[in-house]
C-alpha cells in the first residue's frame, strides 16, 4: 500500500463521523461467499440462498428481487437492468440485458420531455422479471419459489424504513403524492413515512407470489399483465399486451477489455460498459501507479476528469441500441483509439474551456470488422434511479448486477404493487440525428455498467454503481483506486469522487479533494461545485475484492447509500 | 427461567425509565413554551425553504389545510417580503433540490442569509418548521437549521429531528417557544394556532 493509505484512513474517520445517514456493516471478509448490496435485508436474502446450497446466481437473483422491495426507490419489478455473470469452472462470462424497452406503440403516449418524466407517459416495458427469471433458469440451482421467498416476506410482512429511504421519500414526495397507489405505500394520513416507520407492500407481495408460482409468464401474460396495461392506459401511458408477452431479456456476450494486465468484463451496448473500457484505455497511457492520488494532485485529477469528459462526449455521439443503430463499439474500445484520445487531452488546462464544447472523437478508423460482433444473440431457443449488487460464491462464480427504475421512484406510478420505470426519459427527442433518438420498440442507452474484473482467469473485483450519468465516472475512479493506487476495498470505496461530463457546466467533487487541489483546478480553468463530505449524488458502489494471495473475499458497501456487505 | 425473569425486570425498568424520560422531556418542552415570550403572528405569510428540500411543499400543504393566507416561494428573495407579516422557513438540505434549482450550497446559504436579514430589518417574525426528522439533520442540513433557529421567534419541530436536543438548546438560548410533535401530520395544528 502507498503512503496515501494514511491520508485516507484519516479521511474515512472524518467522513464516518459526519455522516448523516446510519451506517450499516459496510465491509466484511469471508471465505465461502460474499454479497454487497444497498440494503442489509437484500444482502441477507442472498446469504440465505448461499447457505441453502444455492450458487451466486441464486443469491444474486434473490437479492435483486429483494432489493426491489426494500429499496423500492431504486429498482423493482417495474424496471430493468443488466447483469454480468462469470462462471469460474467454465471460465465463461455472459451478459443479460433486461433493460426496459419502449412500447411498440410508445409514441402514442405523447411523451414530451421532462414535464412528463414522472408520469405514466414515461413508462417503458419492464424487463426485471424477464432478466432475473432468465438468469435463474439458465444457471440457478434452487427453485424459483425458494429464491423469491425473502422478497415476498419483506413485502408482505414489512420492514423498517432506513435513513436513506426516509430521505428519498421526502426528497421525492411530490412524485409519490401524484399517484394514489404510490402514496398509499409511502405515506400515512397523507404524509410521508419516516425513518423507523414500518412499510408493508401487500400487493407487491401478491405479485411476487404469482411470479414464484408461474415464473416469467405470471408477470408478462394473463391477469397481471392485463391489469397493468389497463391501469397504465387509464393514466395516459401506453403499453400493450403484446409488449408484455413479447418482451425477452437478451442473453449476450459481455464486453471485454483489458487494463494493466487485468481483464475487464462489463455491460454490453446500449449499456455503458464500453465507456469504462474506453476510459481505462485512455488512462493506460499515463503512469497513474507512480503518480499522486487524484485527491492530492490537480494535474492527475484534471487528466482523469478530461478523460471522463471525452468519454461522455463519445457516449453521447455513438452509444445507442445496436439492434437499430451502427454503434462503433470495437473502435471505441480499441487501445489505439484510447491512445489517440489521450493525446487529444490538454494536460495543463481545460480545453475546450466550456465543458459542453468538447467534441467526440472518430472511432470509425479503429473499428475492426473481423472482431466478433459484441452483441450477438446466443441461440438458446426454449430457454428463455438504480441499484447495484455484487455476489460471489465459494466456487468463485460471480455476478455483478445493476438495475433501475430510471429516476428515483421511476414514473411514480404503481399498479399491482409494482412501481413502474420512467425509461422514456433516457431517449433523445430533440436532436433528430442522435443515435439515441426515440423509436417505438427501441431500447435507450443507459449508464449502467455492472463489471467483473479478472486477473489470469481469477476473479479480482466485482463492482458497479447506481447514480445516473455519474455511474461511469464513479466506476472509473473506483477501478483505478483498486488497480493503480492499490487501495483496499474500503478505502477505494470511500475515496472522494468527482464527476464531469459533456452536458454539464461544472466539475462536481466531494470535499475530500484537497483544498489546494481545488484552487489549482480553478486556475486550470475548471468551475467547481463542491459537496461536503460524501454524497449519494456520486453513486453507491457495492463491490467485492478477491485477494489473489489469501483468496479471501472482501466486501464493501458504499457509505453513501447505507448498504451492507455480508460474508459467510 | 431465572435469567428470563431477570431479563424481563431489566427490560421493564428500561421501558419505565424511557417512559419517565419521555414525559420529563415533554414537560420540560411544555414549560419552555409556557415561560417564553409569546409572539403574535399575522397573515399574509410567505413560506420558503432553506436548503431546497421538498419538505417546504409539505408545509405548504399543511398551511393550506390550516387555511392560512400563504404564498410559497422556494427561492424567496428580500423583495418577496413586500406586504408579508410572517415568514415561515423550512430548513433542510437536499442535493436533489439544489440541483433542480441549479445552485450551489453556498449560493443557497447566501440567499437564505439575505432573506433572514431582510425579514429581521423589517421586523417580520420567522417561524422555523423542521419536519424532516433525521433526514434533515446533521450533514449539510445543520448549517441551515442553526441559521433559521437562531433567527426564529417560534419553532415547530418533528421529534425525530430533535433527539439530540439540537432545537431545544437553541430555544433555551434564544428564549423562544419550541413545539415538538411526533409526526409530520401533527405539525399543522400548532401552526394554525399561532395565527388564531
Amino acid at each position: 500500500m502507498k503512503k496515501i493509505e494514511v491520508h485516507f484512513t484519516l479521511f474515512i474517520l472524518v467522513i464516518t463521523g459526519c455522516l448523516s445517514v446510519s451506517i450499516a456493516q459496510d465491509s466484511s471478509v469471508s471465505n465461502n461467499g460474499m454479497v454487497a448490496t444497498a440494503h442489509p435485508l437484500a444482502s441477507r436474502a442472498a446469504i440465505e440462498m448461499l447457505k441453502s446450497g444455492g450458487n451466486a446466481i441464486d443469491a444474486a437473483v434473490a437479492a435483486a428481487f429483494a432489493i426491489g422491495v426494500v429499496e423500492p426507490d431504486g429498482s423493482g419489478l417495474g424496471g430493468g437492468g443488466g447483469m454480468v455473470i462469470y462462471l469460474k469452472e467454465r471460465g465463461e462470462s455472459y451478459y443479460i440485458n433486461y433493460y426496459a424497452r419502449a412500447s411498440e406503440r410508445g409514441s402514442e403516449a405523447g411523451y414530451s420531455g421532462s414535464k412528463d418524466a414522472q408520469t405514466a407517459k414515461a413508462i417503458c416495458v419492464p424487463g426485471t422479471v424477464a432478466g432475473l427469471t432468465m438468469a435463474h433458469e439458465k444457471f440457478g440451482t434452487l427453485s424459483l419459489s425458494k429464491v423469491l421467498e425473502p422478497a415476498i416476506r419483506y413485502a408482505s410482512e414489512g420492514f423498517e424504513i432506513d435513513a436513506t429511504l426516509a430521505k428519498l421519500i421526502l426528497d421525492n414526495i411530490e412524485t409519490i403524492m401524484a399517484d394514489e397507489a404510490t402514496m398509499n405505500i409511502f405515506c400515512e394520513d397523507g404524509f410521508p413515512l419516516m425513518e423507523g416507520d414500518r412499510i408493508v407492500q401487500k400487493e407487491l407481495g401478491q405479485t411476487l407470489s404469482v411470479i414464484a408460482k408461474k415464473g416469467r409468464k405470471g408477470f408478462y401474460e394473463g391477469e397481471l399483465a392485463e391489469s397493468m396495461v389497463r391501469s397504465i392506459a387509464d393514466r395516459g401511458g401506453v403499453l400493450t399486451l403484446n409488449d408484455f408477452a413479447s418482451y425477452e431479456a437478451q442473453f449476450t456476450t459481455p464486453l471485454y477489455g483489458t487494463y494493466r494486465g487485468y481483464d475487464i468484463v462489463t455491460a454490453n451496448a446500449p449499456q455503458s460498459g464500453l465507456c469504462l473500457i474506453e476510459a481505462l484505455n485512455i488512462l493506460e497511457n499515463y503512469d497513474l501507479k507512480n503518480a499522486p492520488h487524484y485527491s492530492e494532485s490537480a494535474e492527475v485529477l484534471h487528466l482523469i476528469a478530461e478523460t471522463e469528459r471525452f468519454v461522455y462526449a463519445d457516449r453521447t455521439a455513438y452509444l445507442g441500441d445496436p439492434q437499430v443503430a451502427d454503434v462503433p463499439i470495437n473502435g471505441l474500445i480499441s487501445k489505439e483509439y484510447g491512445t489517440q484520445r489521450f493525446h487529444q487531452i490538454n494536460k495543463e488546462r481545460l480545453d475546450p474551456p466550456r465543458y459542453r464544447d468538447v467534441e467526440e472523437g472518430d472511432p470509425f478508423p479503429f473499428v475492426k470488422k473481423d472482431l466478433v460482433p459484441v452483441t450477438e444473440e446466443e441461440d438458446l431457443s426454449g430457454e428463455g434511479h438504480t441499484t447495484h449488487l455484487s455476489v460471489i460464491d465459494k466456487e468463485g462464480n460471480c455476478v455483478a448486477l445493476t438495475q433501475t427504475l430510471g429516476l428515483f421512484f421511476g414514473s411514480g406510478q404503481t399498479v399491482n404493487g409494482v412501481l413502474f420505470n420512467c425509461a422514456m426519459t433516457n431517449f433523445a427527442y430533440r436532436s433528430k440525428n442522435s443515435i439515441n433518438l426515440y423509436k417505438d420498440g427501441k431500447q435507450s442507452r443507459s449508464s449502467i455498467l455492472p463489471t467483473i474484473i479478472l486477473k489470469e482467469g481469477e476473479p479480482f473485483l466485482i463492482t458497479g454503481s447506481p447514480g445516473a450519468a455519474r455511474i461511469i465516472a464513479t466506476v472509473i475512479e473506483v477501478v483505478i483506486n483498486m488497480i493503480d493506487y492499490e487501495m483496499n476495498v474500503t478505502e477505494a470505496n470511500l475515496a472522494p469522487r468527482f464527476f464531469v461530463r459533456d452536458s454539464e457546466d461544472f466539475l462536481y467533487l466531494e470535499s475530500g479533494i484537497k483544498q489546494q487541489v481545488r484552487v489549482q483546478l480553478e486556475e486550470m480553468g475548471h468551475t467547481l461545485r463542491v459537496y461536503e463530505g460524501i454524497d449519494l449524488f456520486f453513486g453507491g458502489v457495492q463491490m467485492i475484492y478477491i485477494n489473489p494471495e489469501d483468496k479471501k473475499y472482501y466486501g464493501s458497501a458504499d457509505k453513501r447509500r447505507g448498504g451492507m456487505a455480508i460474508g459467510y | 427461567m431465572h435469567n428470563h425473569k431477570t431479563s424481563n425486570i431489566i427490560l421493564n425498568n428500561i421501558i419505565m425509565r424511557h417512559i419517565t424520560l419521555k414525559f420529563s422531556m415533554v414537560f420540560l418542552l411544555a414549560a419552555l413554551s409556557f415561560f417564553t415570550v409569546a409572539q403574535t403572528f399575522q397573515q399574509p405569510v410567505l413560506i420558503s425553504s432553506a436548503g431546497q428540500s421538498a419538505d417546504v411543499k409539505l408545509v405548504k400543504m399543511l398551511a393550506s389545510r390550516e387555511k392560512l393566507d400563504a404564498n410559497t416561494i422556494l427561492m424567496a428573495k428580500p423583495s418577496d417580503l413586500e406586504g408579508i407579516k410572517t415568514l415561515i422557513i423550512v430548513p433542510g438540505f437536499s442535493s436533489k433540490g439544489l440541483g433542480a434549482a441549479g445552485i450551489s450550497q453556498e449560493d443557497e446559504m447566501n440567499r437564505v442569509q439575505e432573506l433572514v436579514n431582510a425579514a429581521n430589518s423589517k421586523e417580520i417574525p420567522i417561524i422555523l418548521m423542521h419536519i424532516g426528522g433525521n433526514a434533515r439533520r446533521k450533514g449539510q442540513s445543520d448549517a441551515f437549521n442553526a441559521l433559521i433557529g437562531n433567527n426564529a421567534k417560534h419553532m415547530i419541530v418533528v421529534a425525530q429531528g430533535n433527539e439530540d436536543n439540537f432545537f431545544t438548546d437553541i430555544a433555551s438560548a434564544k428564549n423562544i417557544p419550541l413545539e415538538v410533535v411526533e409526526k409530520i401530520s401533527e405539525t399543522g395544528a400548532p401552526l394554525g394556532k399561532l395565527f388564531q
